[in-house]
């Protein structure tokens, strides 16, 4: 009985599938085009509106996730129609790799820092966060870094009876090693460290890399792409995630939806100096190409993107939304500057990938 | 890299098993006498029989997740489980052994797997299903006896109490298990000075403050799943270490939140990074059915886990307060050199006692598996794991070999220095193992349990017996159930039963099940892997 209606269902799948590909040779069925995008943009494209959006230019966009540096260095692109990772550098880089010629930046993101009121509060009292005047708050990255490398601990800032943890006082952020919005940091406490300018030459890196790399590794283990962390700060709060480096976007994209995972407690910090994040798409085939172009141009799409947060060519968008849910945004951000060109970066992530290497002597005999 | 010995437990027909949480609404509907197959849970096949099929997921995934596998089925995607240990797992997939294999990883963490070089390279997207942190749940009498009926106290408090010798508690062995692991982690954290991640040189520091929280640990296992179903059959602690999703599901337990801090699992589903198009396609809408509102909402009254999305906020059997969350070593070397500490310093040593057949059967290659079999535990495997599960420092190891009469018993003492000298001496005493004559198995088993009381009280006895086929000689099931049952309740130690050949399952189970132990299948896999296996219950 139960293997003739295995049978039963086994036709019919067979006739859909037949059916199916009747239907895509024949009627414009939607192509599927593949990539690899980093993690936060990946409720975009899971959005139906969005999926409708491409579908009606006869494209269905399937995409996987993967922090920024693995797009850019380990993740096997053959397998995709197209990278979008979240920073112009390592974008380049895939470029040059692949001998791309197009690059298509359609939206962009500064970074921002997710906290709790409290925790603001505390971070106010000991001089690191103030009010910019126009409307939303600064974290000084500068007065931040002394106070890590002091290793001070939450439970001895003056005043701070809200958030008494014997914790370090340390952004939580991804991996520096794989993940985009690490990098970014990265970008922004090296300019820091390297006396306010930019970090051009090889030579001021192994000093710079040395004032930030504990920053990062102090924190301990770190996830791999950007979304981990942030959900973690929506999910568990405070007690895992007191404030954590995030993309603007991510946090308004919530705040827009109303869904309630932004509670009144929660805060949104800009740091002093920022970085902006341009997410950018590398296309390897004329379909990828439509895709970009279509993120880019295509009206619809740019208004859902403003709806998750990103900042697009269509200024308007972003602030009409950021308006209507009384953002506490930066319409226009003073304090940004540049990340280092790609192999600076690249100098600065290995390294602090080589310090993460001198406590990984493997333990067991012949391992790994 | 071997599979994962099979277990089959009382009586039953031969299910393939690996250790898991069984799902609590199924313990009364299957009885008692299938306890034991509880405490070990149903596992899915070994690698060898999985067949591609491209509409099916293939999951490698921990036994603590056993429990959403029924609720998979409603996924609209078809999915296949295949069940191993946390560190075995981890190291299948960072060398490249899950590829091709499998579509999809599902363990209670990939912190450990993700300071594995070349681990991160596998993996592609990480999604988190779930979450559940590792606490410490006490009966209820002795929680008010601490003061900590109202589930606060920080790991500090619970030190001390320990080492003042208040209460004492069972956990998962963190080499094999990560509920053991992410609280030897929380612990260390905790009790260490340092606000950061811990690195090598201060877990050095805090080991002789571990030392003195696991002095009260008198129960191990090697997986939480049975730790929580030993600790509910025969008690013989205060509490136990374990998920919070696991206490939640136990009667008649405080659980204590630990103010300094806790490690949670986190339980990310994984998609390989070599899994094709179709599987990536398959992996996406389960995952995203998994975290759809309706089905969080399900995890979290089903199974006590925590949601893993904003959208549904966690029921108030969670506690109120957000728990703070501890830092995570973030190099193998600190992880790996916890464990170490763990095993060689702080843990309570082990004194194993292995029962041995040597009857005419085991003639040829049976012999030989044995000889090999103790001979990867001492140092052979050189695989972390295989590292871990060798015999360490400080542990006792009798040999008691047996065939138509009890052998010679040898006694192997590891210092608490090098333990390579001895780790040879029983090298060589395993490769001089010979096989004659009838099969005495309860005389055997009367040997160690005899030997078991001049045992030192200060150390963690344990009893594996061995044997490939039915009692031919001396004494019966019945006399050794008399001779148990005559010790004093509280130093009978547990049998861990290894069935090969033609064992006789019926009555190995009956041991098993008399003295609490549990029972493992290498007659279709390898005797070194039901081995390595059972170091995590010793």
């Amino acid at each position: 009985m139960r293997r003739s209606i295995g049978i039963a269902l086994a036709l019919l799948l067979g006739a859909a599938v037949v059916v199916a590909v009747v239907l895509g040779n024949g009627a414009g069925d939607p192509a599927i085009v593949r990539g690899v995008i980093g993690s936060e943009k990946k409720p975009f494209f899971d959005d139906p509106r969005v999926r409708a959006a491409f579908e009606k230019h006869g494209l269905r966009v399937e995409a996987d996730t993967a922090g920024s540096r693995q797009i850019a260095t380990e993740v096997n692109l053959d397998d995709y129609a197209f990278a979008f990772p979240s920073s112009l550098p390592a974008a380049e880089k895939i470029r040059k790799d692949r001998g791309v010629t197009r690059l298509f930046s359609p939206f962009h993101s500064p970074m921002a820092v997710a906290t709790f009121e409290p925790i603001a509060d505390v971070l106010a009292r000991a001089g690191l966060v103030r009010d910019s005047g126009r409307g939303y708050q600064v974290l000084d990255i500068a007065g931040y870094l002394d106070l890590a490398a002091k290793g001070t601990r939450w439970d001895e800032l003056p005043g701070n009876t809200s958030y008494p943890a014997r914790k370090r006082v340390l952004l939580t952020t991804t991996d520096v090693r794989t993940s985009n919005s690490a990098a970014m940091y990265l970008a922004m406490t090296s300019y820091v460290a390297n006396g306010e300018d930019v970090v051009t030459t090889a030579a001021q890196v192994p000093e710079v890399a040395g004032r930030i790399a504990p920053v990062f590794l102090d924190q301990g283990y770190s996830q791999s792409s950007t979304e981990a962390p942030f959900e973690d700060y929506l999910v568990m709060g405070s007690g895992k995630t007191p404030m954590v480096v995030v993309y603007e976007a991510q946090y308004l994209s919530r705040l827009f939806a109303g869904d309630g995972s932004i509670t009144p407690e929660m805060r949104l910090l800009y740091p002093s100096p920022t970085v902006l994040s341009k997410h950018t798409l590398v296309p390897f085939t004329e379909q990828a190409n439509e895709v970009g172009r279509l993120l880019t141009e295509d009206p619809e799409l740019r208004g859902l993107a403003a709806q998750y947060g990103f900042r697009t060519a269509d200024p308007e968008a972003f602030t009409d939304l950021a308006a209507r849910h009384r953002a506490p945004i930066a319409r226009d951000l003073v304090d940004v500057v540049e990340p280092p060109a790609y192999d600076r970066m690249e100098q600065l992530i290995t390294a602090i990938e080589r310090l993460y290497a001198d406590g990984a002597v493997p333990q067991a005999e012949g391992g790994s | 890299m071997t599979a994962p010995p099979r277990r089959i437990t009382l009586g039953a027909a031969r299910r393939p098993v690996t250790a898991g949480r069984p799902r609590p609404v199924r313990r009364p509907l299957l009885g008692p006498v299938l306890a034991l197959a509880l405490v070990l849970g149903l596992a899915g096949c070994g690698p060898d029989d999985i067949g591609d099929d491209p509409d099916t997921l293939r999951i490698l995934a921990g036994s603590e997740v056993k429990d959403l596998e029924p609720m998979l089925a409603r996924s609209g995607v078809k999915v296949k489980i295949s069940y191993t240990g946390t560190l075995d797992g981890a190291e299948q997939v960072a060398g490249g052994g899950a590829d091709g294999k499998y579509d999809a990883v599902w363990f209670s963490s990939n912190r450990y797997l993700s300071l594995i070089d070349g681990a991160s390279a596998r993996l592609s997207t990480q999604t988190k299903i779930m979450a559940s942190p590792v606490l410490l749940g006490l009966n209820a009498a002795k929680a008010r006896e601490l003061g900590w009926q109202d589930g606060k106290a920080t790991w500090e408090q619970i030190a001390t109490a320990a080492r003042e010798g208040r209460f004492t508690f069972g956990m998962a062995n963190p080499a094999s298990s990560n509920s053991g692991f992410s609280a030897l982690v929380g612990v260390a954290a905790a009790l260490s000075d340092a606000g950061e991640a811990l690195d090598a040189a201060q877990v050095s520091a805090v080991t002789p403050e571990l030392k003195e929280f696991f002095s009260a640990q008198r129960l191990t296992a090697g997986s939480s799943g049975w730790l929580a179903d030993a600790y509910t059959r025969q008690g013989g602690v205060d509490g136990i270490v374990n998920y919070e999703s696991v206490l939640l599901g136990m009667k008649g337990l405080t659980l204590v939140y630990p103010g300094d801090g806790v490690v949670t699992a986190d339980y990310p589903l994984t998609l390989l990074a070599s899994a094709p198009p179709e599987k990536r396609e398959l992996y996406g809408k389960l995952t995203a059915w998994l975290r759809t509102p309706d089905t969080q909402r399900e995890i979290m009254t089903t199974t006590h886990r925590r949601p893993a999305v904003p959208e549904v906020r966690p029921g108030p059997e969670f506690g109120p307060a957000p728990l703070l969350e501890l830092p995570f070593p973030n190099r193998r070397a600190a992880a790996d050199r916890l464990i170490t500490a763990y095993l060689d310093e702080a843990r309570v040593p082990a004194h194993a006692l292995f029962v041995l057949d040597t009857s005419g059967s085991m003639q040829g290659e049976r012999i030989e598996a044995l000889r090999e079999a103790l001979v990867m535990l001492t140092g052979a495997d050189r695989s972390a794991s295989g590292t871990f599960s060798r015999f360490r420092s400080r542990e006792t190891v009798t040999m008691i070999p047996f065939s138509g009469g009890v052998g010679t018993s040898r006694t192997f003492k590891l210092p608490e220095g090098d333990p390579g000298p001895v780790l040879e001496e029983i090298k060589g005493y395993a490769e001089g193992l010979g096989a004659d004559g009838g099969t005495a198995i309860y005389d055997g088993l009367r040997a160690a349990y005899s030997e078991s009381l001049r045992a030192d009280p200060k150390h963690y006895t344990s009893v594996v017996l061995m044997t490939d086929g039915e009692n031919t000689d001396g004494a019966s099931f019945e006399d050794f159930r008399r001779l148990y049952e005559m010790l004093p309740a509280g130093i009978r130690p547990r049998t861990f039963v290894v069935l090969f050949g033609e064992s006789d399952v019926e009555e190995m189970n009956k041991v098993a099940e008399l003295t609490g132990g549990a029972v493992f299948d290498a007659r279709d896999s390898s005797l070194a892997a039901a081995f390595k296996e059972i170091r995590g219950y010793q």
